[in-house]
């Protein structure tokens, strides 16, 4: 169990297909759910989290709200490209408080992780934390 | 700011202007079509509109989808899930106005129970002469629907732009409104 965020461990969002100034992506990595990363509309939706070096992943947490099917994409490589699919999980529904899943990867080695969301529970759905357990 | 993506669907019966008056937008009031071609497919049209007095902008992803009968089965397999909806009839044709409640019925099965803000827009006002649906009516049935209603001369180059506007300003408020509600979250 790791309980520094990512970007603590200098874990960059490369990739973001969506970008409200006020709800930038890094605010996945940041460790806090009350920051949160917005998608702004239309399906699929992703973002590219890259570590510092090739990392072992047993599983990631996510902290979310409406979404509703992710799929977890990872490679070894230095460029965020090539992926190879890892899993993929359909969330419930939550109301009024943060769905938070865990997911198991398996000890995967990874440099980057890839996450598409392919749908969701409303046009537009968050992201607030994610985090992994090495 | 934000930049903002919705996938609008334009639907309506044939021969209603859906395409004219989708062009007419797309090029700013420059581009009339004088002759009729029959869209028998899909045609996906990109526009980028800035939400007046504020720094925001939705990018419309307008899909004008074939309105003859026989071919809107095969054209609904590439609606997708719609973000915003823009009915098109003929106020010239009672006929069309009439088939407004199928259209809402096949574009509701393809919405997944979500709120999918939409307008209803009575084209041809121009034709003032033939005209066969009264505002007043189309107003009522269009505010039952929950769709917000708009005339429309795509000929005359009047009010094309207004109906559009107005659904990526709906869609705008449908974000803040959204935003708004995942800051209040309590985390999980």
């Amino acid at each position: 169990m790791t309980e520094s965020s990512l970007s603590a461990l200098g874990a960059k969002v490369v990739v973001a297909a969506s970008c409200d100034e006020n709800h930038p992506p890094e605010n996945i990595i940041d460790g806090n759910t009350k920051t949160f990363w917005m998608s702004t509309g239309m399906f699929p939706q992703e973002f590219i989290i890259r570590f510092v070096e090739p990392t072992k992943i047993s599983a990631v947490t996510v902290d979310s709200y409406n979404v509703k099917h992710l799929k977890i994409e990872k490679n070894t490589s230095r460029n965020a490209s090539q992926f190879e699919p890892v899993t993929e999980k359909e969330f419930e529904h939550t109301e009024g408080h943060l769905q938070s899943n865990a997911i198991s990867l398996n000890g995967s080695n990874a440099t980057h992780l890839r996450f598409i969301i392919t749908t969701g529970y409303d046009h537009f759905v968050s992201v607030h934390r994610v985090n992994i357990q090495n | 700011m934000v930049k903002l993506r919705a996938r609008c669907l334009l639907v309506g019966d044939a021969a209603v202007g859906k395409s004219a008056l989708i062009h007419m937008f797309h090029s700013d009031g420059t581009l009339f079509q004088k002759n009729y071609s029959m869209t028998t497919g899909v045609e996906l049209l990109l526009k980028c509109v800035n939400i007046p007095e504020t720094n925001d902008s939705v990018e419309l992803y307008i899909i004008d989808s074939a309105g003859k009968e026989t071919l809107v089965e095969a054209c609904e397999k590439m609606w997708g899930e719609p973000s915003l909806l823009c009915l098109v009839f003929d106020l010239t044709s009672e006929q069309s106005f009439a088939n407004c409640s199928r259209w809402m019925e096949r574009v509701r099965a393809h919405c997944q129970g979500l709120h999918v803000p939409g307008v209803l827009v009575g084209n041809k006002s121009d034709l003032s002469a033939r005209r066969e649906v009264q505002a007043s009516v189309a107003q009522e049935w269009a505010q039952s629907q929950g769709l917000e209603y708009h005339e429309t001369s795509a000929r005359e180059m009047e009010n094309c732009d207004a109906p559009l506007l107005s659904l990526a300003r709906a869609f705008q408020s449908l974000y803040q409104e959204r935003r708004e509600i995942i800051q209040n979250l309590i985390p999980g």
